[in-house]
């Protein structure tokens, strides 16, 4: 797989999606992100490596404001989204969530049945109106994610039934059926077996054609087979940011060169 | 420097032996302790639910007298309530016992059945006017003390062997009784007990005459010869005659009662002899070896001399003066008994009528829709309210000094006495905002006042335990705080929610003190029609009951306390129920 990336065009035509500037996020007094600018591009899968506590998480949960629930955090510097400052006050945040989706680390459905899990998001954004437009929603969705032929035949069955993998594409799914521009991805596959992180990682290289795919992982090896750009994240700051194939043949930082090569992490 | 490897042949040793038997040792006391604890706690609820119980089955019947009642055919069909019923149902308890004369004795037998006859008497009639002019047989309710005696608790007539034939001499109100084999020799014997305790009391009566004259002597030693010596002088005098009077009378008792025969008077402190014979019922009041005196409480219908077979000599252990049943309306409720006039049936009364002075009549229906009422002011007010203080606080407050007050005063309340809350309603709702005194509508909203922390903190509790991953995936998909919480995290809390309000509510359903303060601690015979009615509540009904003197209210209290510990049941029951049908886990 890493070498059909090596193939494709260069990335820095698309369009830029997400524009960062000197963002700096504080736990009360802790600095979790130092200065960190980053420019994430349309159609394209962006992968966040680093060893744990760097911050890239925390980075990619400023994308869509989570960390506005967590009191004690305080975002500063500017991220844009499409030309538009997402911390800006006329910005709501739950209008920014139904643009900017996410997939939690978990796998974290709704106790409801797998129908619901899915109608949820655009039911409350009112994105369909009809039952048969929602049953269509459902249906391509689960079918984006893979799911479908497993559970067509049991939608009503409670989605904290089925197994850990599908639970997670029940999980992205759900994040897709609100039809977002952008989807977060926080470690979808830690809580997986290689099989499911395997149906995962195929997912998320179809879901490119359509989204800006931002995801944060522990495996080298997964940001080298799904991601086209990689940014490299050590202790609150990014170190590195460019092609994947670059990043991991030829990396210009040492710190990089040390964590791609495993001398730390 | 310590060698680490040597310090591996303790575990060898016997001084670690030791230590593992003494650890092994001290878990077991600790396991025995627990054991003990839980045996004591086990042993306390079952004494309490056996005293509740053993009680309660006093009311489970009520007796009915049936006997037959002529309705004269001058009543008024339009104006029954002019008529006499009470000298109606009097007079068919005067033809039942037509030898029965004298107001004492006719007052005696109308008091076996309950007053009440009076009014259901007249309602039948009223019902079913073509009973006007006709004689039909009616039971009527027996009276609570009555009815505690056919169950028992006033002593039971035990039958006493006899043998010979017996004579009669009627004379006056009076009557002689002989027997030719020394039947009543077993009376006599405990009739003469009774002497002995008697003269036990005499003695410890002369011992504390005694005892003034050594004080009054002790005194008078101090004192020179002249007017107040003298005084005290004669004061020792009175004493020693006295206790030597008391002295010599219980040593006459003791000779009596250790002398074989005699005639011996049976008073109203020992056990009763009745004699039944020839349809009469009489009671001893004097007695010797073979012969008797006694009272006639039903004359016989012959006098002459019958066979051992067709007389019958009871006794009932319980003496007359400590029982409120005498011996004359035990007469009559034996003859009606052996009449089978008496019928026992299961008590719906005690759950369908509402409060009564009389024993018989007091029922809890009154005072259950009286706690209904209560309670459904208390869950509209501390429901909603509680629920949505624990929503606000766990979800949308912010975390800051003002919130922390806050619950931190909301933990406090939970701890503040009921009577306090009812007093504060007191003042508060009943003086200032003036809502009726006595009223549901009052308990109610005393009661949500307690309920209201409890119910706060267990659906903080319960909100806070839905995981934090359902709040992100909501929030992810792009739901509003409001969203999240309404569709992911109170259904998700709402079994705790609701077993912690459930929960709340058994507690306010028990509540006395404040109910009391506000005024629902009066007496009510209505059924309350609503939440501004006055009305009492089913522990404020046990508190008032356990305060009567009568019997039968013991037996009454208990069966309440019964009934408020169903619904208690009820209530922890279906919190569990909805605890585990509504549980999810995720």
């Amino acid at each position: 797989m890493t070498n059909q990336r090596l193939n494709e065009g260069k990335m820095s035509n698309r369009q830029i999606k997400f524009d960062a500037n000197h963002v700096d996020v504080y736990y009360a007094t802790t600095h979790a992100i130092k200065d960190v600018s980053v420019d994430i591009l349309d159609k394209t899968v962006t992968a966040f490596i680093g060893p744990s506590g760097c911050g890239k998480s925390t980075f990619l949960r400023c994308l869509n404001r989570m960390n506005d629930t967590i009191d004690i955090c305080r975002v500063e510097g500017e991220i844009k989204l499409d030309g538009d400052d997402i911390y800006d006050r006329g910005v709501d945040p739950v209008q920014l969530r139904a643009k900017v989706g996410m997939v939690f680390q978990k796998p974290n459905p709704f106790p409801k049945s797998i129908y619901d899990n899915v109608a949820y998001g655009p039911r409350i954004h009112g994105l369909v109106g009809s039952k048969s437009d929602i049953d269509d929603v459902v249906e391509q969705s689960l079918r984006r994610a893979a799911l479908w032929e497993e559970v067509k035949d049991r939608l009503d069955a409670p989605g904290t039934g089925l197994s850990g993998g599908q639970q997670q594409r029940l999980c992205i799914a759900r994040a897709i059926a609100t039809a977002p521009e952008v989807l977060l991805m926080d470690e979808p596959c830690s809580a997986l077996d290689p099989i499911a992180t395997a149906q995962i990682e195929e997912l998320i290289d179809e879901l490119r054609n359509n989204y800006s795919v931002v995801i944060v992982t522990h495996s080298m090896q997964q940001a080298a087979r799904v991601s086209q750009k990689t940014a490299f994240f050590h202790l609150g700051t990014l170190v590195e940011y460019d092609d994947t194939n670059r990043i991991f043949t030829n990396p210009t930082d040492q710190r990089t060169h040390d964590y791609i090569t495993g001398r730390f992490g | 420097m310590l060698d680490m490897t040597a310090l591996s042949a303790h575990h060898g040793s016997d001084a670690a032996a030791r230590r593992s038997r003494s650890r092994r040792n001290a878990q077991l006391r600790l396991q025995a302790y627990g054991l003990i604890a839980i045996g004591l706690a086990g042993a306390a609820l079952v004494t309490l639910l056996w005293s509740v119980f053993s009680k309660t089955a006093l009311v489970l019947t009520e007796s009915y007298i049936a006997l037959p009642v002529e309705v004269p055919g001058d009543i008024d069909p339009d104006n029954i309530r002019a008529a006499n019923f009470n000298g109606i149902y009097r007079s068919a308890l005067y033809t039942a016992f037509p030898q029965v004369s004298g107001r004492r004795d006719r007052r005696a037998l109308t008091e076996i059945v309950s007053s009440a006859v009076l009014f259901e008497l007249q309602e039948r009639v009223e019902a079913e006017p073509a009973l006007i002019g006709q004689t039909f047989t009616y039971p009527m309710l027996a009276s609570d003390d009555v009815d505690l005696y056919l169950k028992g608790v006033f002593g039971r007539l035990s039958s006493e062997a006899h043998s010979g034939d017996l004579s009669m001499t009627v004379d006056g109100a009076d009557i002689q009784l002989f027997s030719t084999a020394n039947d009543f020799n077993a009376v006599l014997a405990f009739t003469k007990d009774a002497l002995l305790d008697r003269a036990a009391f005499l003695r410890g009566q002369a011992a504390l005459q005694d005892t003034g004259r050594r004080v009054t002597e002790g005194q008078a030693v101090e004192l020179e010869a002249g007017e107040q010596r003298d005084a005290l002088e004669a004061r020792i005098a009175g004493y020693i005659a006295q206790r030597d009077r008391l002295l010599a009378e219980a040593d006459d008792l003791d000779d009596r009662a250790d002398a074989p025969g005699g005639t011996e008077a049976m008073g109203t402190d020992i056990p009763s002899l009745l004699i039944h014979v020839s349809g009469g019922w009489i009671r001893a009041t004097e007695v010797s070896a073979d012969r008797l005196r006694g009272r006639i409480l039903v004359p016989p219908e012959g006098t002459e001399t019958t066979g051992p077979e067709n007389w019958k000599m009871y006794v009932n252990d319980r003496p007359e003066e400590t029982r409120k049943v005498s011996d004359a309306q035990i007469a009559y409720i034996e003859d009606l008994r052996k009449r089978g006039a008496i019928s026992t049936v299961f008590n719906w009364r005690f759950l369908t009528s509402s409060d009564s002075r009389e024993a018989e009549l007091a029922g809890i229906w009154g005072a259950a829709v009286g706690s209904f009422w209560t309670m459904l002011v208390t869950f509209c007010l501390a429901f909603p309210i509680g629920v949505l203080s624990a929503i606000y606080l766990e979800e949308f407050a912010p975390k800051n000094r003002f919130t922390d007050f806050i619950e931190v005063n909301i933990n406090n309340l939970a701890a503040v006495p009921s009577i306090v809350f009812g007093l504060l309603g007191l003042a508060v709702f009943l003086n200032f905002f003036g809502v009726p005194r006595s009223a549901p509508l009052a308990g109610g909203i005393v009661l949500a006042l307690m309920t209201l922390p409890t119910i706060i903190i267990a659906s903080r509790a319960a909100i806070k335990a839905v995981p934090p991953s359902i709040r992100d995936a909501a929030l992810g998909v792009g739901a509003s705080k409001l969203q999240t919480s309404f569709h992911h995290v109170i259904p998700l809390a709402m079994p705790g929610i609701l077993t912690g309000t459930i929960i709340g509510m058994a507690q306010a359903l028990g509540e006395t003190a404040p109910l009391i303060m506000i005024g629902m601690v009066a007496f009510i015979v209505d059924v309350p029609g609503g939440v501004t009615d006055p009305a009492t509540a089913l522990p404020v009904q046990v508190f008032r009951w356990s305060d009567f003197p009568e019997r039968a209210f013991e037996a009454k209290t208990s069966a309440a306390i019964c009934v408020l510990l169903l619904f208690l049941v009820i209530m922890n029951a279906l919190a569990i129920f909805l605890r585990r049908r509504f549980e999810r886990r995720w």
